[in-house]
């Protein structure tokens, strides 16, 4: 018997209900927003639906293949959604998303889950998906923010980079600052999540494991090795994206930029 | 002595023009040398060319016997360095504006002095501005002196300006060419100006006109 309160098809109409009264907020107020409610709400439904029946598949199935090439598939989907994101665009920019991606998700995922909860089998898809799908849609936001503060450096700051080069600055040396304000952008929502959690928010993780029947130290054991996580994820995806942008967007001859 | 060597230097833009056809440079300290020519003929393009800071087809950079690839571009500008057009400057104070260079790899073997900063400031008429000021208090005039007492301070082997003398008072733009004939006196080095003002041109060692993508020598009057 499960530790947790299972739901049926009838709890959920129920809880279909409270989208009803945000729509009703909608029109009563004219927002607008009754259309896209009703869509992102069925989307959610459909998309969430989907997952599960494909993650119960998978879970019976268990082969190392089959999990694997599900994460190369949610990687292909977390780049593709930094790229649209992004408001840089760059002729590289799709295999520079993915390239780092990769790097931090197997770097940070890799070791939370075969170093630290060593999961056995080490594809065990219970562990493997659900947090490297955690570290996948964070790293998406820390790359797109880096990406945007790292273009806009570069087009706002243009003549100062050309000045260094033209006194002998090599490209890295003339880039350095941008990439490090960059990085730094990147670095900030985790930092923030990092700052409040516990205190003005429950984070998702610790709360699904608490209603799930978990005891709370344990929750929160979870919860502080995810965070760590997604701090390390961020901070080696927003430096390799900044390495890598850096260099197409500013070469030995001057800059690179997109458009121009 | 400097020999300096560039060349030939082809441009064609991404239209199809013809910007700049074969030029080849090749000069020896001391001297100094001016580039005019009507707007628009690609003398930016040229200087530009020259320490790579574009796409031009540059067949060799060649300093003092010895030749500098696409791959020692950061040395050769560190040698050949160039005052870009409009005096652009870095966030920060002057004297950030005047230290950054020698902080980088290639200027490991300069040294930076205060005193020397404090001489050529009072030369540019700027002595009285300290030096912790933000940049974002110098005027336009006073950014391309500025920039003019930056590229002294470096003091590189072949010094390129692009138009170091635009919106300056005549006493002061004379004063200010008078500063780099000096420099490339003093310390036997080549200076090549971009500028319009034909007086001072013909006080240079050497007067080029670019026209039809080609330099040719001018004979002062």
């Amino acid at each position: 018997m499960a530790h947790y309160i299972e739901l049926t098809p009838v709890d959920l109409l129920v809880a279909i209900g409270l989208i009803v009264i945000a729509a009703s907020i909608s029109i009563v107020l004219k927002l607008g927003l009754t259309r896209s409610l009703s869509i992102a709400s069925a989307r959610c439904m459909l998309q969430l639906g989907a997952m599960g029946l494909i993650l119960k598949k998978i879970f019976q199935i268990n082969t190392p293949l089959l999990v694997l090439g599900w994460l190369l598939i949610m990687l292909v989907f977390a780049g593709r959604e930094a790229v649209r994101r992004s408001k840089t665009r760059y002729r590289w920019i799709n295999l520079d998303t993915l390239l780092t991606m990769t790097v931090s998700s197997i770097v940070a995922g890799g070791i939370v889950t075969q170093m630290v909860i060593k999961i056995h089998p080490w594809y065990d898809p219970q562990y493997l998906i659900p947090i490297f799908g955690m570290v996948f849609g964070n790293s998406l936001n820390g790359i797109c923010l880096c990406l945007d503060r790292l273009t806009e450096y570069v087009r706002s700051r243009g003549r100062e980079i050309e000045l260094m080069l033209t006194f002998g600055a090599t490209r890295a040396e003339a880039i350095r600052n941008g990439a490090r304000q960059a990085v730094r952008t990147g670095m900030i929502p985790i930092i923030n999540n990092m700052t409040v959690a516990g205190i003005v928010s429950l984070p998702g993780m610790m709360t699904g494991q608490i209603v799930a029947g978990a005891s709370p130290m344990q929750a929160v054991s979870y919860q502080i090795v995810i965070m760590f996580m997604i701090a390390a994820a961020n901070a080696i995806g927003s430096m390799s994206i900044a390495t890598l942008a850096g260099r197409r967007l500013v070469s030995s001859h001057g800059l690179n930029l997109p458009g121009q | 002595m400097s020999d300096f060597e560039c060349g030939p230097i082809s441009y064609v833009t991404k239209s199809g023009l013809k910007v700049l056809d074969r030029i080849h440079l090749r000069l020896s300290s001391p001297e100094i040398v001016v580039i005019n020519g009507p707007s628009g003929c690609g003398k930016s393009t040229l200087l530009r060319s020259i320490v790579g800071l574009n796409r031009a087809r540059v067949a060799q950079r060649r300093l003092n016997g010895r030749d500098y690839h696409e791959k020692r571009l950061a040395l050769w500008r560190s040698k050949v360095t160039l005052l870009l057009q409009d005096a652009p400057c870095i966030d920060g104070t002057i004297l950030e504006n005047l230290e950054f260079p020698f902080r980088f790899k290639n200027g490991a073997e300069k040294s930076f002095s205060r005193d020397q900063v404090l001489k050529l400031m009072r030369k540019v008429q700027l002595g009285h501005i300290p030096l912790e000021d933000p940049i974002s208090r110098l005027s336009g005039g006073e950014r391309h002196r500025l920039g003019i007492v930056r590229g002294l301070l470096w003091a590189p082997s072949v010094l390129l300006a692009d138009e170091p003398l635009s919106g300056l008072e005549p006493e002061l733009a004379d004063m200010c060419f008078g500063l780099l004939r000096d420099y490339a006196r003093e310390r036997d080095a080549i200076v090549i100006c971009v500028f319009h003002e034909e007086r001072l041109a013909k006080n240079a060692d050497e007067w080029l006109r670019l026209e039809d993508g080609t330099l040719h020598r001018v004979n002062p009057c």
